[in-house]
């Protein structure tokens, strides 16, 4: 077959036989180059016009338009976004801010609460408790002579 | 084309510019678009089956040819810097295809039928025209199964019919690695076009 000794003399600088296709493949190979090169032929035999790159140039445009866009949402999303992750949130630096007022409002209050009790605790005792009074008097008095009496024990032992 | 070759240089013969190799191939752009159009057009409509695209894929070769020919050192052929920079346009379609699956991309792909109906006539008989053409099918069946690099060096070597250091220069691979993806692609052929 002519087509089979063109195809031979075609790939002879392959060596390597399991590279080679031989018989029908190579018969089927060479067909498929012919019918290839013949399309390629009649489609690019055309003349060509003027502007036959015009339409790679505008694709080429084009594509470096979405580039700059893709970047440039990009860039815009990250000024967006990094802040919230360099910074702690908001809220609880106005926590931090806020408690001096606190504090010295509770401190007043304090005060004021104090005040308020001493003012209640020093009110006059109702005439149905005053012999309560006079207990807590008498118990004052004996713990001070109690302990005046523990302290002379004390010193008889050491004695 | 013309308002495109800025060139101080006499425009080449087709002969000397096919031969040559170096930079002095590029002055004259539009010699470089006729004698190579061809050639890388049949390349990348044999690697996507698409004639359309193949077409805008060419122009998109040549323009960044154009754009790209004062970095042409000349150290390898100017068939292969183009044939490198489809092969590169083929990865890049490729991927973004896959990213836009759902864009139908196929509808002007190239028929079965078409190619089959291109084998050169022979002056043979119809039953060997029609068993020829079921011939070209079952090769072009089976090379679409292939993988892509398996694609790649198979087109080159046997479509292009490039040597096998020159597809490794092209496609960037070691000529072990060229024999491996070419060893596994003539299998597959083989198991799918029939028995030698």
């Amino acid at each position: 077959m002519t087509m089979d000794t063109s195809l031979k003399s075609s790939f002879q600088t392959v060596h390597d036989p399991s590279l080679e296709p031989t018989g029908e493949v190579a018969v089927s190979i060479e067909l498929f180059r012919s019918a290839m090169h013949a399309i390629a032929e009649r489609e690019t035999s055309r003349p060509l016009a003027a502007d036959w790159l015009t339409p790679a140039r505008d694709r080429r445009r084009r594509a470096q338009g979405r580039m700059i866009l893709a970047w440039t949402c990009a860039a815009a999303l990250c000024f967006a976004v990094v802040p919230h992750f360099n910074h702690p949130p908001a809220a609880p630096q106005s926590k931090v801010t806020n408690p001096q007022p606190e504090t010295a409002h509770s401190n007043l209050s304090d005060t004021a609460l104090l005040e308020q009790v001493d003012n209640e605790i020093a009110e006059p005792v109702p005439s149905s408790l005053a012999p309560l009074t006079e207990l807590d008097s008498w118990n004052s008095t004996t713990s001070a002579t109690e302990s005046s009496l523990t302290q002379t024990e004390k010193k008889n032992v050491t004695q | 084309m013309g308002h495109m070759a800025s060139t101080e240089l006499p425009s080449l013969a087709p002969e000397q510019l096919a031969q040559e190799q170096s930079v002095l191939q590029l002055a004259d752009f539009d010699e470089v678009v006729r004698l190579y159009r061809p050639r890388i057009f049949r390349f990348l409509m044999s690697s996507l089956g698409d004639r359309d695209v193949a077409e805008s894929l060419t122009q998109d070769c040549f323009l960044k040819a154009y754009n790209a020919r004062h970095q042409f050192r000349g150290e390898s052929s100017l068939s292969t810097w183009l044939t490198r920079i489809a092969l590169n346009l083929v990865r890049d379609h490729l991927r973004s295809r896959r990213i836009r699956f759902w864009q139908k991309t196929r509808d002007t792909a190239l028929d079965l039928v078409d190619i089959s109906d291109w084998i050169p006539d022979g002056g043979i008989s119809p039953e060997a025209t029609c068993l020829q053409q079921e011939r070209v099918k079952e090769l072009w069946r089976a090379v679409d199964q292939l993988s892509r690099q398996q694609r790649t060096v198979f087109l080159l070597r046997f479509v292009e019919e490039m040597e096998l250091a020159e597809i490794a220069e092209t496609t960037g691979m070691n000529t072990s690695t060229v024999k491996s993806h070419l060893y596994r692609a003539l299998r597959v052929v083989r198991e799918r076009v029939g028995k030698e």
